[in-house]
This record gives C-alpha cells, structure tokens and sequence, in this order.
C-alpha cells in the first residue's frame, strides 16, 4: 500500500512517455437511472441500466450481471470482478443485483429510507498487457496468463479500475453515501449531484484513494443522446491540483461526467502503470 | 437566365442519351481532405462518397473506408441510401480507414458509362463518421453532361476538411 504523499509525487511525476493510448478498452460506460429524485411517505424503487457504449446512454454491451443474464463470454470476466454496490442514506454499503441482456444491464433498487444513495458498479485493478507487434500494429491481452509475441515492443504492463456511478435522492439529500470509500477515482465537494440545475455553478471535487486528487486532471462532461446529433459537444473542464473544479450547463438532461488518470506503479511491483477511471451520470434540471 | 438557357442544350442531350446511354463521356474527380484531429482516442473516419438522384435516390458509390461491418450503419446518410442495399454495388470501391490526408478519387468516363445516367443534375455526397467523435455529412449538387468543365469546392467544419468536385467533359 503507497502512503498518500507517495502517491501524489508518482502521479505528479508520472511522464507519459511510458502510455499507450487506451483506445482498446476506452469505451464509455454508464449507469442511467430512472429517476434520480423522488419524494413520498411510501417506498419508492429506481431502475437503472448499465452498459459500455460510446453512444451515451444508448446501450451497446451489457454492464454487471448476477449469474442469470446473458453474457457473452468475452464480459464474463470483467463482470465476474466488478462490485455491483449500492450505498444508502445511512453510508452502509449493500450489494446490488443486476441482470445483464443482450445491450444493456438491468437493475431495480428500493428506497426505503430518506435520503441520498450512490449506486455504484467498481471494477478493481485488472492486470493487461499493452504493446506493438512487430508488424507495428497495437496489441493487448488481458490477466497475466498471455504472451507477449516475439518482436514486440513497448510492452507495457498495466492494471485499469474503473468506478461506474450515479446518484438518486428520495426526499431530503444527504451526504453519507457521498462520502469518498477510498477506492480510486471518486466524485465528491460542495454541490450536491442531486441538486443541479441549469445555469448554476457546479462544484466538484476529485478524490483519489479517499484524498484531494493531487494533480491537475482534465475532466469530460457529455450530455446524453450523442446518437442524434453529429457533434458529441464534449465539454473538457480542467481541475486544479487539488482536484476541484466548477462547471455550468445551460441545458437540461442527463450528463455523463468522466475522468481518468494513470499512476505509475511501485518499483519491484511489475506493473508500469494504474489507470483509475470514473463514469458518474448526472441529471440537471431546468429553472 | 444563363443557367436556364444552359439547361436546352441538355435536354436534347437527354433524348439522345436515351437512345445511346453510354455516350456521357465523363469523368468526375474528388478531392477530399481529413483533417487532423488531436484527441485521445482518435480513430480514423468511416468515409462514404456517393452520388444521389435529385429525389435523393443512391446511384453509385465513388468509396467506401471502413472498419468493421458493425458500424456501417453509422454512416447513417450512405447506409440508408445505397449501403443497406447494395453491399456488392460498392465492394469494389471499399477499402480500410485513412488517416488525416488529402485524398483524389476518379471515376473515368468508362467506369461512369456503366451507370447508364442521363445528363442532369444529381447530388455528390461526402460523408464522415468517427468513433468517439462526431460525423460530417457534405452535399453538392452537381451537373453531369455540360460542355464544358464544373468545379465545386465546399468546406467541412469538423470531420471534413475542403471537398473539391471536378466534373470533366
């Protein structure tokens, strides 16, 4: 385990010299939520789907599975290890189930108590092995089982996590789900994720390891429906080096916020780099 | 009132034509410009070029860059015109993605008679489409069978860079 100050110099330092673009797996992925407030005396449920896709909000892969979907072998896998969670008002954190179909996963949680819960699909580190053939084409293979073919070169040895979330609030918001796990990338500061509203300034903070994120990091928000216009109209928001960083937007409607950074690995530890990435949806309401 | 009086000496062309299609001596050259994105990641366009009936009817593919089948459709404009009907029509002018360049297609006057088309006005379409970015759709109207030589030029603003249309006698 690196202490944080540690940490914080091998991100600052970090070079790129070292990275190979993460095309191959850099696919977005999402949790859309039904509902994202809700209010009453009764119990209220939100579904959700879940899905790796660059059209956002638009499902082309399942993301998450409880053993009773479909899953092409390809997903088993990376669904095997992810940990479908979900935070409650009261910060414990309890596991989720969802169900994976053919473009997208499906699940339903019941909100039973007021308050703010954060659903959450956490990919822990997967080792992967990035190079280029001799031919000079990339090549990639996940686990540590694979071989590097001969002739190779920039071999790379890597680990990417990823934090798949977003946020729903029955009647009054509050903050302990919010609160960082420490595990990788995380959303947190001033501005609620429940309370946004066009034209208001947004406050937020990058958390990495349950600390400010210690490096300036650029940070993308998308709005929904990139399928129906030509433009994705990615708008790229640079943190300051402790993470924070403001946003307006001036339309209403589901976003997809993300942001990923790689941290090189410990000397002896036989990993070069640790990309960290986080997907948080967002829904913004008008005046 | 030119361009009115330009258009007699193609009607009587038309009628000829009928009788004799393949005398639409031709050639139509297009240049095309990728420009250079910096993005991470950047993956090469899809590009379609194609020409289209004034009522928007897919005639012929000039070129098709592509990747993988999957996405074809993504070309949403060539998809719905030619692609999704005529996948042997255009295997011969397909071939891989490429990347930020200037590029000339030709289409000979031979290769044009085969298409048995009357002189007139159709439009050739440009089309762009990038994963994780944006798409690009150009159209410009064209007129086949004039004397003399048309040239078009329009200019892309995201996935395109300038488009030149050369319509040679």
């Amino acid at each position: 385990m690196l202490s944080a100050s540690t940490l914080i110099k091998k991100i600052a330092t970090f070079t790129l010299a070292l990275s190979l673009p993460l095309t191959a797996i850099a696919h977005e992925r999402f949790i859309l939520p039904s509902h994202t407030v809700l209010s009453g005396e009764e119990v209220q449920s939100v579904s959700f789907i879940a899905s790796i896709s660059n059209a956002i909000f638009h499902g082309d892969k399942p993301l998450g599975d409880n053993g009773k979907g479909i899953v092409a072998p390809k997903l088993a896998p990376l669904f095997k290890r992810l940990k479908p969670i979900v935070i409650g008002p009261d910060g414990v954190s309890r596991e989720m189930s969802w169900q994976a179909f053919s473009r997208f996963s499906v699940a339903d949680t019941q909100l039973e108590q007021s308050g703010t819960y954060r659903i959450a699909l956490v990919q822990p580190d997967v080792p992967m092995t990035t190079f280029i053939k001799a031919d000079g084409k990339k090549g990639r293979f996940f686990g540590n089982k694979g071989k590097v073919p001969s002739g190779a070169t920039n071999i790379v040895k890597r680990t990417t996590a990823s934090r798949v979330e977003t946020y729903v609030s029955f009647n009054e918001p509050n903050n302990a789900a919010l609160k960082a796990t420490g595990e990788g990338l995380e959303l947190g500061g001033e501005t609620h994720p429940n309370d946004l509203f066009v034209d208001e300034t947004i406050h937020f903070q990058l958390t990495f390891q349950g600390k400010p994120l210690q490096q300036s990091t650029k940070v993308k928000v998308v709005k929904g429906a990139t399928r129906h216009r030509n433009q994705r109209d990615e708008k790229i928001i640079e943190t300051d080096a402790q993470g924070n960083f403001s946003l307006t937007l001036s339309q209403a409607g589901f976003y997809l916020l993300s942001a990923n950074i790689d941290v090189k690995g410990e000397a002896g530890s036989g990993i070069d780099i640790h990309h960290h990435s986080l997907y948080a949806t967002l829904e913004v309401f008008v005046q | 009132m030119k361009t009115h009086l330009s258009v007699l000496p193609i009607l009587a062309c038309t009628c000829l034509l009928l009788a004799s299609p393949n005398s639409l001596a031709q050639q139509i050259s297009v240049e095309i410009t990728i420009p250079k994105i910096t993005t991470q990641p950047y993956h090469k366009p899809y590009v379609a070029v194609w020409i289209e009936t004034q009522k928007r009817q897919g005639v012929h593919t000039l070129a098709f860059w592509h990747e993988q089948k999957d996405w074809f459709k993504d070309v949403r404009q060539w998809w719905r015109k030619i692609g999704r009907q005529q996948s042997p029509a255009y295997d011969q002018v397909t071939g891989a993605t490429r990347k930020p360049g200037t590029y000339t297609l030709k289409i000979s006057s031979k290769e044009l008679a085969t298409l048995k088309l009357n002189p007139g006005e159709y439009f050739l379409n440009v089309e762009a489409v990038r994963e994780e970015g944006g798409r690009e759709f150009i159209r410009q109207k064209i007129t086949l069978g004039a004397t003399e030589i048309k040239r078009y030029e329009k200019l892309g603003k995201h996935e395109l860079g300038k488009v030149i249309i050369s319509v040679m006698p």
